[in-house]
């Protein structure tokens, strides 16, 4: 349960970017959250009222997008799930792969004037 | 009514972390320090673990240790004994300690004179995961009686070590653990681990962790 701290912090650089470039109405922050991540959205969720109490995105609705954690096999190339699959490739069986993404846990957009 | 746009910003939450991470590991490779980044559950064994590993490498090299509680000083008491520098980190309540936190415990140990630096972690599997600390290796404990589907529970800290120590394994009579069931679940998640199964009580199995460990400073400083 580390998502309050990591939230708040998602929290402070908002704002700073609001205040860089003068917005004044945060209507909705959208963030990229990697199934490998261990960063739970329900958590963030959950979380996300408190954090945002008393700041400029008090009023800002919570948009998740969650990003795949995909691994690349190194014997065969197939692209495939890494979770779905628990780590193993299911076309040839390898235990080889290349990670391709799912830790990530970014601010990517937000809408606002 | 003014326009709302839609503005991208694209940026990693842990970004200024990693940041932080790498100008530390930077300045170390140039202050020739090793750091270690050790992690565990709580009572896995860390600090007895860490006595023994001192004591065998303590002739090779100059060593400080960093112990990173919530609040107590009871583990720097206990590697103070060792004759290895060590200062304690109180964390007040957090969880982890990040680049930056363990850069200002660098600063408070003095790292000239130094060849291995090791953080004992806050012992919790899931926030020190998340957070590079700016160590350029980081090893895990798991003890045999948490049970062998730790890496199951906590994949993301059994993926980004470089080496898993399997301790209390002078207890394996007694516990439903099964070490090659572990062993491949590890591996699973992180191919290339170094696997060090011990016993940090009777000083079983340590010499190849000792060895690794040390070839690593070495390479490191070089």
């Amino acid at each position: 349960m580390h998502e309050l701290g990591i939230i708040i912090e998602v929290v402070q650089t908002v704002e700073r970017i609001a205040r860089e470039q003068n917005l004044t109405q945060i209507q909705r922050l959208t963030l990229q959250i990697g199934e490998l991540s261990s960063v739970i959205p329900y958590f963030v969720e959950q979380c996300y009222p408190a954090a945002v109490d008393g700041t400029m995105l008090e009023q800002t609705e919570l948009e998740i997008e969650v990003l795949p954690g995909n691994g690349l096999c190194k014997s065969c190339g197939k692209v495939f799930n890494l979770r779905e699959h628990e780590r193993t490739c299911p076309r040839c069986g390898a235990r080889s792969w290349e990670l391709l993404g799912g830790k990530e846990f970014n601010i990517k957009e937000i809408l606002a004037c | 009514m003014a326009e709302f746009r839609v503005l991208e910003i694209k940026q990693s939450v842990f970004e200024s972390n990693d940041r932080e991470a790498d100008l530390l590991r930077v300045r170390l490779r140039a202050e020739k320090t090793f750091l270690l980044n050790l992690m565990s559950s709580p009572g896995s064994g860390k600090t007895t673990t860490l006595k023994r590993t001192i004591a065998a490498l303590k002739d090779e090299f100059r060593i400080g240790v960093m112990e990173a509680d919530i609040d107590s000083s009871v583990d720097a008491e206990a590697i103070s004994g060792t004759g290895a520098r060590v200062i304690q980190l109180h964390t007040g309540g957090m969880c982890h300690l990040d680049a930056g936190m363990t850069r200002q415990g660098l600063d408070g140990l003095g790292t000239d004179n130094l060849d291995l630096a090791i953080l004992e972690n806050v012992g919790n599997l899931v926030c020190p995961a998340e957070f590079d600390t700016g160590a350029a290796r980081n090893a895990m404990i798991l003890s045999v009686p948490e049970g062998d589907d730790k890496p199951l529970k906590y994949p993301l800290m059994f993926s980004i070590c470089h080496a898993v120590i399997i301790n209390k394994m002078d207890t394996l009579s007694v516990f439903d653990f099964d070490l090659e069931a572990a062993k491949e679940r590890i591996r699973r998640l992180n191919p290339d681990v170094e696997i060090f199964p011990i016993s940090a009580r009777t000083g079983e199995g340590m010499e190849p962790w000792f060895a690794w460990l040390a070839g690593q400073v070495r390479e490191w400083n070089a």
